[in-house]
């Protein structure tokens, strides 16, 4: 078994050489609009190729028809893994790469909404690629199926109808969840339902180094401001190629430190020399 | 298509891995190869896998040679990644098309034409390869016969139908550049008579930054270019 969906179980199976991985579902219309959603991500011109295999019913020897379907396997480590295995050094290459899945769905006009570390396997050399497509939704319709801390609603930053807005909300909750998985839950948890806002959210970016040259770009994925996956990619894309590669470049340098200590001391001894030449004035 | 080769004779030691610039650069569609000159065997374990390990990360081709091999290890490479990237092109809309993306698959008189299809691209697509030059000190008395492969290279690819142009880096710069431009887009090299004219010599082995300096400039070029095509296309209209 490869792991527990919220509308079934996922076994991993074989023919011939081929694995593929396989989705048994409880309700036959759940499952079906997971069908329908591949099906239609599988479209011609998709680059992912024909993500659904087979549809069919498996009848058990008790007489029930338990609904399944199976589709690609796609062998590889969960992104926080992969991140925590190989360096974070890989942050910029898989955020691009999920970005440009994400608007290759946008393109066919679905949102992949459920949008959230487990649901995104990384391959060897960074490919990303998406799985469980349970809370995947037309433009225009309502998001079923979707992960709290994830969701644009319940950070009261706007409806649960889908938009390309609403996986790029996602996204940015998923940049913090990488790499500060325990400051968010914490925050989640102290924050009454009302005062949950992307403010929050922004703000704990900022507290995150790594996170450093996108600040702008995840203000902007909070506020709802890219209407399209592609556009939001090629915005990611010209941060990550126009930074320096190394950090150590783009620190100050020291004489500036040593020249803003001097003159934060020397701020405030004046200070100090006003405030008591002022009370001794009042003496 | 775009190729990035790299010819190193050594570990990189500075900045970000090249293993995460080489898969920035097959995202960006740069097919990259890399050559490992080992000669007095100072390659060294860990170097070997790196370079096979960016190759692999990069979509590309990886070989350890001996200096005097070189010029014909730049030339099979560079050819036949161009035949690779045609075939993967070609497989994957096999792919789409009949859901099967072996060419065995075909009837013999179709698989016939698509290979002809495949040769014909093979030779007509243009090209660019941008060539990466690791110039730290234990290059130095490598780089007569770097620079010989890249006039041997650019002879076999101006014999090619489709344009082809070459770049030439090297790495890492005098102030702390991480990669130094030393010639810019050609499509022959004529009147060049040394590519690397004085360089100065350091130990350190920058070769991730280099790499994603190189994607940058890919990347600059070819948006560049889009964007006078469309200013090209504009202008016509409003004529």
């Amino acid at each position: 078994m490869l792991g527990e969906g919220a509308n079934g179980k996922v076994y991993l199976v074989s023919k011939g050489w081929q694995s593929y991985a396989l989705k048994m579902g409880v309700s036959s219309i759940d499952l079906q609009s997971e069908i329908n959603a591949l099906k239609a991500l599988s479209g011609d011109d998709s680059s992912r190729g024909s993500y659904l295999m087979d549809v069919d019913d498996w009848i058990t020897p008790q007489g029930k028809e338990v609904p399944f379907y199976t589709m690609r396997y796609v062998k590889g480590l969960n992104m926080a893994n992969y991140i925590a295995q190989h360096g974070a050094d890989w942050f910029p290459l898989l955020g691009l790469n999920l970005l440009r899945s994400l608007g290759e769905l946008h393109r066919e006009r679905w949102i992949f909404g459920d949008l959230k570390l487990e649901n995104i396997i990384v391959g060897e050399y960074g490919e990303v690629d998406l799985i469980d497509f349970g809370g995947a939704t037309p433009f225009g319709k309502g998001v079923k199926q979707f992960t709290e801390i994830y969701d644009r609603g319940y950070w009261n930053e706007g409806s649960r109808s889908a938009d390309a807005a609403y996986d790029l909300f996602s996204f940015g909750v998923l940049c913090l969840q990488v790499f500060a998985p325990r400051k968010l839950a914490q925050l989640s948890k102290e924050l009454l339902p009302q005062t949950r806002s992307a403010e929050q959210l922004i703000e704990l970016a900022r507290e995150i180094p790594q996170l450093a040259p996108y600040r702008k770009w995840l203000e902007q994925a909070f506020d709802g401001g890219f209407s399209h996956g592609k556009e939001a990619a090629s915005a990611w894309r010209a941060i990550t190629h126009q930074r320096k590669p190394t950090v150590k470049n783009t620190a100050t340098p020291r004489w500036l430190k040593v020249m803003i200590a001097i003159s934060i001391v020397s701020l405030c001894i004046t200070a100090s020399l006003y405030a008591l030449d002022y009370t001794g004035l009042l003496r | 298509m775009k190729q990035m080769l790299i010819i190193t004779d050594g570990c990189s030691n500075v900045g970000m891995s090249p293993i995460v610039a080489a898969a920035h650069a097959k995202s960006e569609g740069i097919t990259v190869n890399v050559v490992g000159v080992v000669d007095q065997g100072d390659l060294g374990e860990y170097g070997a896998s790196e370079i096979h390990e960016i190759a692999r990360a990069g979509g590309g081709l990886s070989r350890l040679v001996e200096t005097k091999e070189l010029a014909q290890t730049v030339q099979m490479m560079t050819r036949k990644t161009v035949v690779q990237t045609i075939q993967l092109a070609v497989q994957r809309e096999l792919q789409a098309v009949l859901g099967n993306d072996s060419i065995e698959a075909l009837p013999p008189e179709k698989r016939g034409e698509v290979v002809q299809v495949m040769d014909e691209l093979t030779e007509s697509s243009s090209l660019q390869v941008a060539l990466l030059i690791d110039a730290s000190a234990s290059m130095k008395p490598k780089l007569a016969s770097v620079e010989e492969s890249i006039h041997d290279l650019m002879l076999s690819l101006q014999a090619r139908e489709g344009k082809s142009e070459i770049a030439v880096f090297h790495f890492p710069g005098s102030k702390q550049e991480d990669c130094v431009l030393d010639l810019d887009w050609t499509t022959h090299l004529k009147g060049v008579h040394s590519i690397f004219p004085k360089l100065h010599m350091s130990g350190t082995t920058p070769t991730g930054p280099a790499m994603m300096k190189v994607i940058e400039y890919f990347v600059q070029h070819n948006d560049s270019k889009r964007r006078s095509e469309m200013e090209g296309m504009l202008g016509d209209d409003v004529v």
